[in-house]
């Protein structure tokens, strides 16, 4: 079974804050054995198949014009600046 | 007048000029008001709808060319962007985002004439299947407004039996438009991976998520994907189906189509009253001249687990995109260490959510890539070989939509592993790419149970000519609301 350790610094690491602690990362660890089926699968010889595209496949690089004025749905702007909080 | 017609019923009628816009529109409104204040499908109603209509009005009456729908009221579940509106995905998170333009299904819907009426509810970014995830609260099953009406695409499955829309988009990444269409007894079409675009549906798990149509026929299913389906340059996974026409030859039946009893799925764990409506749905079938033989699929076992790893997986990248930065809330202008900054801002997200952003960094981690995440890549891989190679067989395959009956609000909430296993018939089709449709087929002890056909790639009209038979032979009753 994972340690609730391990999920807590996973936690940590994707940024996420949590006030009923306890609760969610129980939960988390349940789900987590629960993917331990996966090792009955017998799966490790399979390969993996992905999609693969060509470069021809994509569209054109071409640059449309967006004709809406995004910065409208910002509260917190001024002419075509955005006021942001200050971060250290 | 009556607002319980189908798609195909409703254009008949207003080129019949039995009926305007506006009348239904109003109309449609009007018992949204009077319903949804307990079934709760909508987050929010289109204003301006009865101008709308009236303006489609006046085009037909001056024998203008109309568009296809003729003004027929469509929702649209709440994480696909209809421009102008706002487009929540049922979390706190975006409560405020209003959509800077249409998601490709969505203008194309409006180009051929139909008024979008609203958007509906949802569990928070798609994250759940019975809508008790929503951060606005949960839809109720129009059936029993005790039980759960099934999700994600909860809102928009309820909103259709219920008769407060003609058709509704949802979108399905495990079962999330077959799985409501079966709780609330409506026609709900996973399509082929890329048949539909993908544009402006806010993304959840990319690489398996399609949008999809809910109706109360199989014939306007057909009619919707008619409009919806194509190539489009803003989605790249879109494929080219060459303006097939899906409505043409529905009634071409299933004499001598071959179809598959998917083992797995209609065996172990399955309801008793589910599974005499599956055997009842085989022999109806068989009636009409389709051959059955049992088909096993041994990675459907370990599907839910690949399942759940893939999608937290890119549910942790995709919405690392709410930072607070870029979208999300918009805080006081004080300062603010970095960290915490973004941890603030993400304690937004709802339980449901929070927990698959952890799950989603946890298992492609350094340490457990190799446990988790590839495993589940490797069993989505062997799954697809173990259905294309079934599906050399046999034409098509068939299971219970979902193994149970509706359930009880609260009664599974607190057991994850429980809810995981009422996406274990649907998720299949989401890994292997492959169509799949839920079809109505039986009221037990007042609650619906749906019946699921799954075919090849590109097969989706085969699926619906089936699906069209099946519906055809059960007349069933209409909701209770």
């Amino acid at each position: 079974m994972v340690s609730k350790e391990e999920i807590e610094h996973v936690a940590k690491l994707m940024r996420i804050e949590i006030d009923d602690h306890l609760v969610h990362i129980d939960r988390v660890q349940k789900m987590i054995a629960y993917f331990d089926i996966l090792d009955k699968a017998n799966v490790e010889s399979e390969d993996l198949v992905v999609n693969e595209q060509t470069i021809d496949s994509l569209r054109e690089d071409t640059y449309i014009p967006y004709e809406g004025k995004l910065i409208e749905n910002l509260k917190n702007y001024k002419g075509t600046y955005i006021r942001a909080p200050k971060l250290n | 007048m009556t607002l319980r017609i189908s798609a195909k019923k409703y254009i008949e009628e207003i080129q019949n000029g039995n009926l305007t816009v506006e009348e239904f529109i109003a109309k449609t409104i009007e018992r949204i008001q009077k319903i949804d204040s307990n079934l709760h499908a909508y987050l929010e109603i289109n204003e301006h709808a009865v101008e709308q209509a009236r303006l489609i009005d006046k085009k037909i009456k001056a024998k203008e060319k109309v568009g296809a729908c003729m003004g027929m009221p469509i929702s649209i579940k709440d994480n696909i962007c209809v421009k102008g509106t706002k487009t929540t995905c049922a979390s706190k998170m975006l409560e405020d985002y209003i959509s800077p333009y249409d998601a490709t299904a969505v203008s194309k819907l409006k180009l051929e004439d139909s008024i979008i009426i609203g958007k509906t509810n949802l569990d928070e970014f798609a994250m759940g299947l019975t809508t008790e995830f929503s951060a606005f609260g949960p839809s109720k099953n129009p059936w029993n407004t005790e039980y759960v009406p099934g999700g994600s695409s909860g809102g928009s499955a309820v909103a259709v039996s219920s008769f407060e829309c003609i058709a509704s988009l949802g979108s399905d990444t495990g079962g999330s438009v077959r799985n409501p269409a079966s709780f609330c007894s409506a026609v709900g079409l996973k399509p082929t991976y890329g048949l539909i675009s993908r544009s402006g549906l806010i993304s959840y798990s990319n690489s398996i998520e399609q949008i999809g149509p809910i109706t109360r026929t199989v014939e306007d299913t057909a009619f919707l994907l008619n409009i919806i389906a194509g190539i489009d340059p803003h989605d790249n996974t879109t494929i080219d189906n060459h303006n097939e026409n899906y409505l043409n030859d529905i009634d071409y039946g299933v004499e001598g189509k071959k179809i598959g009893i998917i083992k797995e799925m209609t065996q172990e764990g399955v309801d008793k009253q589910v599974s005499a409506a599956t055997n009842k749905a085989i022999s109806k079938l068989e009636g009409l001249g389709a051959i059955f033989e049992e088909i096993s699929l041994d990675m459907v076992e370990y599907s839910v687990a690949a399942y759940y790893t893939i999608t937290a997986t890119e549910a942790g990248s995709n919405l690392a995109r709410y930072d607070n930065l870029r979208y999300g809330y918009d805080f006081d202008s004080e300062g603010y260490e970095f960290n915490s900054y973004i941890s603030k801002a993400r304690k937004k997200f709802g339980p449901e959510v929070t927990r698959r952003m952890i799950l989603g960094g946890f298992v492609p981690s350094a340490g457990h890539v190799g446990k988790y995440f590839l495993k589940a890549m490797k069993v989505k891989s062997k799954l697809t070989a173990e259905v294309n190679e079934a599906l050399k067989k046999v034409d098509m395959l068939i299971s219970p939509t979902v193994p149970i009956l509706p359930f009880r609000f609260g009664e599974k909430i607190d057991d994850p592993i429980a809810l995981f296993l009422v996406d274990i018939n649907t998720v299949t089709a989401n890994l292997t790419e492959k169509p799949a449709i839920s079809i109505p087929f039986e009221i037990s002890g007042g609650l619906p149970i749906g019946i699921q056909l799954l075919g090849n790639s590109m097969q989706d009209k085969m699926l619906l000519q089936a699906a069209y038979a099946l519906q055809n032979t059960v007349k069933l009753p209409e909701v209770p609301v």
